[in-house]
Parts: C-alpha cells; sequence; structure tokens
C-alpha cells in the first residue's frame, strides 16, 4: 500500500438526525466514504444539503447519531472528551467561515494557542508559530489583533493556527464565504501549496464550483446523502 | 494545558472584560471593605477594653451603692435621684442608699484591705483661653489615688495628699481638645474655678481628675461626704476571693442589712471584663452578620458576571474546544478567571476597609466616645487579617463561579461554535 493509499478517515453508514422538540430533522442519512491519506477534498451541494453536519462528525465537534467513524484506525464515536479533545489537537485543524480566532489576543498568541493546549514545549511552540505564520506571509503581522487585519489576513492567521499543530487532515468550512472572490482565490492557492508542497490532506467544504476546481476529489451531497465522487484529474500533483 | 498558560489565559479574559465585570468587583471590594473595616474596628475596640481593664489591675474592687450588679457604665452620669443626694439611689421605702464615712470606717477594719479611694464624677465645663467644652471630672482622695489606680503620667506628676486646686487631665484634652495645647503649670477654668495642670497622661481620654474635695464644688448635685464609688485595693490579688467575702460581711452588718436586702454591690475587675466581653460578642456578631450580607451580595454578583461570561464567551469555548481545548482546561481558565475577579475585588476591598476602618471613628467624632479615643490609636488590621480575606474572597470568587465554569466545560463543541 503506497501513502498515497492509506486510508484516514473512514465513515460508515453515518447519520446525523437534529431533534427539533417533536420535529425530527435527518441532516445525513447513511453516509459511507473513505478519505485517504493526502487528499484534497471538495465537498459539494446546495445550502441545507448536509455538508457543514459531515464537517463536524469528522472534526469530533459533534457525535452521529448512527454508524461509526474511524479516523486513523481509531472509532471516535467511542472515546472520552478528553481524548476526543487532544485527537482533535493533534490530528485536525480546523478552519472556519467567520474564521473564529479569538478577539482579545494578538495573531501570534492565535496560532500558538493550539499548542499550549497541547502543552508543546514554549520554545518550540514559539519557533513553529513564526514558521508557519511565515508560511502564510503574515510574518509581520503577528502582533496585530484579529480586528486590526483584513479579512483575508484574517483567514491566514485561521489556516496558521490550524497547521500550528502539524495535523494530519485539515478541515476547511467553507473557508472563503466570508471573503471576496480575489482573496477567496488565494487562499484557495494558499491550500493547494499545502496540499502539494506540505502533503497535507484537506477537505474542504464549499458550494463554489470555481473553487472546488483546486480539489483532487469531489463529494457531492444532496438531502443528506453522498450522491457523487468524483476525481479532478486536472490537479494531479 | 500547563496552569500558567491557563493563568494567562483567565488574566487576558479579565483584562479584556467589560464595564460589568468592574461592577462586579466592585461589589466583592464593598462586601470585603466592610468586612475590613467592621472586624479591624472590633479588633481596636477590644484592645482598647483590654487595655483599659489591664489598667485598672486584678487587685482591685469597686464599691456602690444600691442593690443592682456593679453598675459600671453609669457611674460617670453623676446620678442623682428625688431626694438629690449625689451618687445616691432611693429604696422603695425612699430611704437613701448611699456611701458614705461610716462604710469607710468599717472597711478599715477589714484586714485585707490595703488602700481605698473614694471617689466621686460627673461632668463639667472646662474654659480654656477663649474655648469651651465639657469633659469628664472625677474626684479622688489624693492621698491614695496615685497609689490605687493603674493610671500613668506622661508629664508632671500624679496629685498628692496636699493638692488642692490642681488636676491630672488626660491626654486629648492636652493635645486635641483645644486649639491650643495645654502644658504642665498651665491654669484652666472648670466650673468658675482656677485649676493648676500638675500631670498630662499617658492616654487618651478627655478626663480630669482633681482632689475630692474640690470636686464636690465643682460637680453638680453632689453632696458633701457622699461618695459615687469607692476603690478598694485589696491586699493579696490572688485572694480576692476572701477579700470580697470579708468586706462583703463587715458591710452587711455595717449598714444593717442582710444577704437578702444588701444595698450595695462589689465588683472585681474579671466581673466587669465578662460582662463587657459579652456585649462585644454580641456587636461583633451582628455586625458580621451585616458584613455577611453584604459579602454574599457581592457573591451573587460574580455568579451573575460569570453566567453572562459564559454565555458572552460560548463562541470562544467552541473555538477553543475545536484546537484541542479539554473540558478540564476550559473549567480551569474559567475558574481562574473567578478566583482573580475574587482576588482584585480582595485587594481593593481590604485598601478601602483600611481606609474605612480609619475613618469611621473619626466620623463618629465625639459621640462615638470610645471609638473616637481609637482614631488616634493603632489601626485594627494585622497582616493575617489581610491575608485571611484575601484567601476568602478567591474562594469566594471560585465557589460562586464554579456552576458557570463547569457549565462553560461542558458545552458541546458543535453548540458552543453556532453560539452568536
Ligand atoms: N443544530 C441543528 N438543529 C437542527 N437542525 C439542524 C441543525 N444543524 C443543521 N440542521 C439542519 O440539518 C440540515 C443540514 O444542515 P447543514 O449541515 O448545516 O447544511 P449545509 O452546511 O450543507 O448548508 C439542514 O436542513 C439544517 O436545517
Ligand atoms: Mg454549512
Amino acid at each position: 500500500m503506497t501513502k498515497q493509499e492509506t486510508v484516514l478517515l473512514h465513515l460508515e453508514d453515518v447519520w446525523k438526525i437534529y431533534k427539533m422538540g417533536e420535529v425530527e430533522v435527518p441532516a445525513l442519512r447513511g453516509v459511507t466514504v473513505e478519505i485517504k491519506k493526502g487528499d484534497f477534498v471538495a465537498i459539494i451541494g446546495a445550502s441545507g444539503s448536509g455538508k457543514s453536519t459531515m464537517m463536524n462528525l469528522i472534526g469530533c465537534l459533534d457525535a452521529p447519531s448512527k454508524g461509526k467513524i474511524f479516523l486513523k484506525g481509531q472509532d471516535i464515536t467511542k472515546m472520552s472528551e478528553s481524548n476526543l479533545a487532544t485527537l482533535r489537537g493533534q490530528t485536525i485543524g480546523f478552519i472556519f467561515q467567520q474564521f473564529n480566532l479569538i478577539p482579545s489576543i494578538t495573531a501570534f498568541n492565535n496560532v500558538l494557542l493550539p499548542l499550549e493546549f497541547l502543552e508543546v514545549d514554549d520554545k518550540i511552540a514559539i519557533e513553529r508559530t513564526r514558521t508557519i505564520l511565515k508560511l502564510v506571509g503574515l510574518d509581520d503581522k503577528g502582533h496585530h489583533l484579529p480586528t486590526q487585519l483584513s479579512g483575508g489576513q484574517q483567514q491566514r492567521v485561521s489556516i496558521a493556527r490550524s497547521l500550528a499543530s502539524n495535523p494530519d487532515i485539515i478541515l476547511a468550512d467553507e473557508p472563503t464565504g466570508a471573503l471576496d472572490s480575489v482573496t477567496g482565490k488565494k487562499i484557495l492557492e494558499l491550500f493547494h501549496k499545502l496540499w502539494k508542497e506540505e502533503g497535507k490532506t484537506i477537505i474542504m467544504v464549499t458550494h463554489d464550483l470555481n473553487l472546488a476546481k483546486y480539489a483532487h476529489t469531489l463529494i457531492e451531497l444532496k438531502d443528506g446523502q453522498i450522491i457523487s465522487i468524483n476525481k479532478n484529474f486536472e490537479v494531479e500533483k | 494545558m500547563k496552569f500558567h498558560k491557563a493563568f494567562k489565559q483567565a488574566l487576558n479574559m479579565v483584562l479584556h472584560s467589560k464595564l460589568r465585570s468592574w461592577l462586579t468587583i466592585l461589589g466583592i471590594v464593598i462586601g470585603v471593605a466592610a468586612v475590613i473595616a467592621i472586624v479591624s474596628l472590633s479588633n481596636s475596640l477590644e484592645t482598647e477594653m483590654n487595655s483599659q481593664f489591664d489598667a485598672l489591675g486584678g487587685d482591685l474592687l469597686t464599691l456602690t451603692a444600691g442593690a443592682s450588679r456593679a453598675n459600671y457604665f453609669s457611674h460617670g452620669r453623676g446620678d442623682s435621684q428625688e431626694w438629690g443626694g449625689g451618687g445616691a439611689t432611693a429604696t422603695e421605702e425612699g430611704e437613701e442608699i448611699e456611701l458614705d464615712r461610716s462604710d469607710v470606717q468599717a472597711l478599715k477594719g477589714v484586714s485585707d484591705i490595703k488602700l481605698m479611694d473614694t471617689q466621686i464624677s460627673g461632668n463639667a465645663d472646662i474654659y480654656y483661653v477663649a474655648e469651651s467644652g465639657s469633659v469628664s471630672v472625677t474626684g479622688v482622695d489624693p492621698s491614695t489615688w496615685s497609689q490605687i489606680t493603674t493610671l500613668e503620667v506622661a508629664q508632671g506628676r500624679m496629685l498628692g495628699p496636699a493638692d488642692t486646686n490642681v488636676i491630672v487631665i488626660g491626654g486629648r484634652i492636652a493635645d486635641g481638645f483645644f486649639k491650643k495645647q495645654l502644658g504642665i503649670n498651665q491654669l484652666v477654668t472648670i466650673e468658675s474655678r482656677l485649676f493648676r495642670i500638675v500631670g498630662i497622661l499617658d492616654d487618651n481620654s478627655n478626663s480630669v481628675y482633681m482632689p475630692i474635695d474640690v470636686a464636690y464644688d465643682v460637680i453638680e448635685d453632689k453632696e458633701r461626704g457622699i461618695y459615687d464609688r469607692i476603690i478598694i485595693k485589696v491586699k493579696d490579688e490572688n485572694q480576692i476571693s476572701l477579700a470580697i467575702n470579708n468586706t462583703v460581711k463587715k458591710l452587711l452588718i455595717a449598714r444593717h442589712v442582710t444577704e437578702n436586702t444588701k444595698d450595695f454591690s462589689i465588683s472585681s475587675n474579671q466581673a466587669q471584663n465578662e460582662s463587657r466581653a459579652e456585649m462585644m460578642n454580641s456587636m461583633t456578631t451582628f455586625l458580621t452578620a451585616i458584613a455577611a450580607v453584604a459579602l454574599l451580595v457581592g457573591a451573587v454578583g460574580v455568579a451573575n458576571t460569570m453566567f453572562t461570561s459564559v454565555l458572552e464567551k460560548t463562541k470562544e469555548i467552541g473555538i477553543m474546544k475545536a484546537i484541542g481545548a479539554r473540558n478540564n482546561d476550559i473549567l480551569t481558565i474559567f475558574l481562574l478567571n473567578a478566583a482573580l475577579i475574587g482576588f482584585i475585588g480582595g485587594l481593593l476591598g481590604v485598601f478601602f476597609g483600611g481606609i474605612l476602618s480609619g475613618m469611621l471613628p473619626a466620623l463618629m467624632g465625639q459621640s462615638g466616645g470610645m471609638l473616637s479615643r481609637m482614631a488616634s490609636g493603632s489601626s485594627g488590621i494585622s497582616w493575617s487579617m489581610v491575608l485571611i480575606t484575601l484567601f476568602f474572597s478567591i474562594l469566594l470568587g471560585m465557589v460562586s463561579g464554579a456552576i458557570p465554569a463547569y457549565q462553560a466545560s461542558k458545552l458541546k463543541p458543535v453548540d458552543a461554535l453556532r453560539y452568536e
């Protein structure tokens, strides 16, 4: 089995049903999929098709109503909250549509924070933070508060934060949703670079097909079910 | 997350907190300040009392007329009843009950007694230059007073057997009562009689001591030969109960009364001490209850702020969880945040409480009596008290913040993230 073939993530007949009082809203209906290490996946589909729900489950932020999720071979539905937190910190980097930076601390400290939760040695953590800020092209903006940065810059900080703990997977839910198209394109180029040069596994939600073309695998959701999985050979490494 | 990192986060939270958090802190500040002020006040009140009672000496007895228990608090009032007898109380039959020479004679026959000082007391007006004021005057037996009293002079001398128109004054009268400081050999007028100051006491009182003979002229409604009280110094302090028994026996015979119709009372320093302590205790308990309520209000404030803070920070909690914070990390950060609020409140509270306890006695002024005398005395705040207060305000913060912090830690990351 080559490196490319290693299965990093495996969803097996995953259901998610939201209960709103008496009403049950099935957001995911029996999703089964394998995502291999080093892949760049775009999840596409109409609004309300269950994309975010699927991301939250993959990212261990929520538990499925039914089914199993294996992350690096471990069934995360059976893990304790504290183990799950550590797994999240080490394995997954989140990028949100609204950036979700902590407003009261500087860009540098935002990137440093995941390493502090993981109790990484100070010296290593600070060095790592510098390197990553440089990688996203913000080495001179570390001392700024999030509000002092533009949207594109804030999203770069949040990308840097997602990379801090050197995770296996980057999860990005509509990362360009709050950005203009030019800035959005630049962010996608950064993703592409991370995928090609850093060998990251990236899973990205988008409803913009122009952006989805940067991805290698396209998973299309409709009404909580996968209706197609396509490979985009143009972006082959 | 390491503890000092969590602390850094918590501190950052406090520093970036909104006005509301600072108002909460104010709640604690007021509570703690009230506690500090009250505790330190009652502390110094106690010290003041203890020093007074220490000064009285364990070998002293106070004899007063009347069947009631020694009435320490009223002896300065110059009781005068319908019969006009100074320091006398009337029985139901209208017969006066008083202390006079015959009692002194009787006491001379008690072998346990070493010395006696016959006293009267009351208030009188004092004049110096163009100023005047009211002071408490005690007429004492000048030949024995200096050997019995445990008061001490800071300057000059005590009264002697040959003295007539001279006085010994309390420290407060010498310094602070009049615009000008009074010194030895200066003359003051008390109730239109001129007196020379021969001694200044080493205390803070507004008291004047003079020979009893002249005191009869100065204090109103006092009948010559009648005493408000007789201070008795016993020979052996360790045999004081025996001395009391013998004295009582002798007086019962001399005054033609029985144990049941006893018309005088003897109190020792110890007995007075106990009744004082009792009063002090109930006062302290009452004040402490008020302070506790103030603190409780502060605690509710902290809890309230913490709950709102958790709500406000819900999204941040979600973010932190998404990037690897464990429940314990969140719990620690929020608990530390509450502890810090408590600590800051406690610190400021100690500060303002200190100022308040220094100011209160002065504010109460003349009417404060004992309190006003403490104004220049030592403050009742000790380091241990400061530390205990800080410890408890931190604890208070943490206890009030415990439930909100726990709730914060239990938030589901996905729910927290969705919160706007
Ligand atoms: N917390 C929730 N409670 C109830 N229904 C929800 C919740 N989150 C999502 N849903 C519903 O689940 C479906 C899928 O939502 P979502 O995964 O957010 O879709 P997408 O991200 O593709 O727009 C929608 O019908 C949505 O209304
Ligand atoms: Mg969505």
